[in-house]
């Protein structure tokens, strides 16, 4: 293909015998046909290339004092570029581009011979032709370039959609399992206060017929004594005095439960914070605080989770983003645990900048794994239990927020992540994700 | 009832041990721990008949612990109860933990009662006999049924049989299948959840009430985790192996199966020591009543 790039280039112009005289190349030079040329090929018997005279070089003779009466006569060869840029039709387009870059002199006085894989001259080729060629086919890769680069958007954005759904599926089954806790127990001990309040409810009807029996005028001594054995037995059977510790009990514990449920149901909305804006002044405190609410459940048989949060100044950020990133360092961290382990959450303020660390104690990475851990697609994970793009993504978000994330990790001692977020960056915040 | 059932629940929140406490105390002797280490060790000082168990608590799982416990004490029934849904902790609770139920907070009381009802039932049951230790029982030759068509599953049961003198029956469709059932005694049953394009579920739980001595093991490259609830409650299989077939773990199964087999024909007195659950499904219900139907023969060889 590149070949009959060149082929297409190809313009059919009779050589010149070398013994050509000067005055005939010059009215050949003249004629309608030659006039898009700068320049004639000169060939020997053989039909090899022994030069190029050029337009520029004849009207340089004529322009002298008796220049074609001096020179008219003598052969082209005399006057010819000896050393003509010769490009074989074989040449690939763009090497011969180079080619004729790279020798090309200024002004351009000359066009460039064409020969056959043999060496033999088969036409010339204009540099303005090839430089059109060029330009077409560079236009040609911008479009395929520009269609790859619009395919690789879409997909990069339809994988980061897929690991920001990932997590969020995760999280919000964290977070509906979490619930089944407290809603079991909460369930489960109403059934038992409608259980245990239908003795007094019993109780109060005994106690109530036994009230009317003794109002009662006419009551005879039969009934009376039923009334008070009733209610005796109603009493004995509610044993309120015994029941009123259980409801107690039972009501506390289902107080909390709600409270809980109320809680996560809280901290569910901050960690999405779908309610408010991309960025805004955030303590970043808080986001720890939410995000570990949603963890805690999913993670708590592999670690425990140690907080020191420092005093913070509020910064503008895009909190779930950044509890995105948290939660997938917490993540990464209780599955690096290969016994019990601990997190340790820090938070601190420098001058200039918010600092937050998330440090386990868990089986670490060896430095081959280290170097690539923020590559996209990238996992130590089996197969179906990771997408690779976590990190790559928490990496982004923090680059999106003017940051940097650290990584200092040893093997069988554990890893430590540290993001730092420059302070008054807002106006540097980038949509994203 | 000549001692009361004893029933230890575990979860790390107070909360729940205290409102199945005062749910079951009525009925049962009921012990909570809170720490899965010292609900360890009460199980190793203490008799109990049935442990119910939350999955995830601070540094143990439910399903370790209760592989734990069925070392420490083999004849309590275990009962794993957990908010999570989790393939792999029901995977691990059933082959590790040899689990009798699992259940899924929040629960239903009713249906926790009858649970624990029935678990209490086959623990008095299992109370009458003592069992033997796995070195007392001599190894004994099984007949195993597989309903599988693949080649690995073919390969390990086949050698697992030669090497063990058992022997093998197969089935290639379910008719087959009710058709040796009814024909000869089986002790185990390795089946794939497809057969020929049918679902065999239904048979395995239909099984799990005419044949409650049949060990069951699941070959399967499904990994749907109710549907394995409902097989562990419903039909209460054995083991449950997932596909690609892993030789190692295979094994492990089967040789689990032919000591248990072992151990039960050992034992003068042979309580059936599977209840499982009715299928909550009303087809599923159907089919297995009609496949109960189908197995008549076997039912009445069993109660001879």
């Amino acid at each position: 293909m590149s070949s009959s790039a060149l082929a297409r280039l190809l313009k059919p112009v009779a050589a010149l015998p070398a013994a050509m005289s000067i005055s005939d190349v010059a009215d050949r030079l003249l004629t309608a046909e030659h006039k898009d040329f700068l320049s004639l090929p000169v060939v020997d018997d053989d039909g090899r290339p022994l030069g190029l005279v050029s337009r520029s070089k004849l009207q340089d003779i004529f322009m002298q004092r008796f220049g074609r009466d001096l020179w008219g006569r003598r052969p082209v060869v005399e006057v010819m570029n000896p050393q003509p840029l010769i490009v074989s039709l074989e040449t690939g387009l763009e090497e011969a581009a180079r080619q004729i870059t790279d020798q090309l002199q200024y002004p351009i006085v000359e066009d460039f011979v064409l020969v056959d894989g043999e060496g033999r001259y088969r036409g010339l080729g204009t540099v303005l032709d090839l430089l059109k060629a060029m330009e077409d086919r560079i236009a040609q890769r911008n479009r395929v370039l520009r269609k790859a680069l619009i395919e690789l958007r879409e997909s990069q954005t339809q994988l980061v959609q897929a690991e920001k759904m990932a997590s969020l599926g995760q999280m919000v089954a964290g977070v509906a399992h979490e619930l089944n806790t407290p809603l079991g127990y909460v369930k489960n001990n109403v059934q038992l206060l409608r259980e245990l309040i239908g003795p007094l409810f019993e109780l109060a009807e005994a106690q109530a017929a036994l009230g009317d029996c003794l109002n009662a005028a006419d009551a005879d001594e039969q009934a009376l004594a039923n009334a008070l054995e009733n209610a005796a037995l109603a009493r004995e059977r509610a044993a309120p005095e015994m029941l009123a510790g259980d409801l107690e009990q039972l009501f506390a514990d289902t107080q909390y439960g709600l409270e809980q449920i109320g809680e996560l149901v809280v901290g569910l909305k901050d960690f999405a914070r779908l309610d408010r804006a991309m960025s805004e002044e955030i303590d970043l405190n808080e986001c720890v605080r939410s995000t570990l609410v949603i963890a805690r459940n999913g993670i708590k048989d592999k670690v425990e989770v140690l907080t020191q949060l420092g005093e913070l100044p509020r910064i503008a950020c895009a909190p779930s983003q950044i509890n995105q990133v948290l939660l997938n360092l917490l993540n990464n961290a209780a599955q690096a645990m290969e016994r019990f382990g601990r997190i340790l959450v820090r938070t601190w303020a420098e001058p200039d900048a918010l600092c937050l660390s998330v440090q386990d104690n868990g089986c670490g990475m060896p430095p081959e794994v280290l170097k690539r851990i923020f590559d996209p697609f990238y996992t130590t994970k089996p197969v179906g239990q990771g997408t690779g793009l976590g990190l790559s993504i928490s990496f982004k978000i923090v680059q999106d927020h003017g940051g940097s994330i650290r990584v200092a990790s040893e093997v069988g001692r554990g890893t430590r992540f540290l993001i730092r977020l420059p302070l008054g960056q807002a106006a540097t915040l980038q949509r994203s994700a | 009832m000549t001692q009361p059932i004893r029933i230890l629940f575990i979860d790390d929140e107070e909360r729940i041990l205290r409102s199945l406490a005062m749910q079951f105390r009525r009925h049962y002797e009921v012990l909570t721990e809170s720490d899965p280490q010292r609900a360890l060790q009460r199980l190793q000082d203490e008799p109990v008949q049935i442990v119910v168990c939350d999955q995830r608590m601070p540094k143990m799982n439910g399903a370790q612990l209760l592989t734990r416990a069925q070392e420490i004490a083999p004849q309590t029934l275990r009962i794993l109860l957990t908010g999570y849904s989790d393939l792999d902790a029901a995977v691990e609770a059933l082959n590790g933990g040899g689990i009798f139920r699992y259940l899924t907070k929040p629960w239903d009381p009713q249906e926790m009662a009858l649970t624990l009802r029935q678990a209490a039932e086959v623990a008095v049951r299992q109370s009458q006999v003592a069992s033997l230790p796995a070195s007392a029982c001599p190894a004994t030759a099984l007949s195993v049924l597989l309903l599988d068509e693949a080649a690995d599953t073919q390969a390990c049961v086949e050698a697992f049989c030669q090497a063990g003198g058992h022997r093998l029956l197969r089935a290639a469709s379910l008719d087959e299948a009710l058709a040796q059932l009814n024909a000869e005694p089986v002790d185990v049953l390795v089946s794939d959840l497809r057969l020929a394009g049918e679902d065999t579920a239904p048979l395995l739980k239909s099984l799990a009430q005419a044949h409650p001595r049949l060990l069951s093991l699941v070959v399967t490259p499904f990994c749907d985790t109710q549907a394995l609830l409902r097989l562990i409650n419903e039909a209460q299989i054995f083991r449950y192996l997932p596909k690609p077939v892993r030789r190692g773990l295979f094994d492990k199964g089967l040789q689990a199966a032919a000591e248990q087999v072992a151990r039960w024909r050992a034992e003068p007195v042979v309580p059936p020591a599977r209840l499982a659950e009715a299928p909550k499904e009303a087809r599923e219900r159907e089919k297995v009543g009609s496949l109960l139907g189908l197995l008549g023969r076997l039912r009445q060889r069993l109660t001879v």
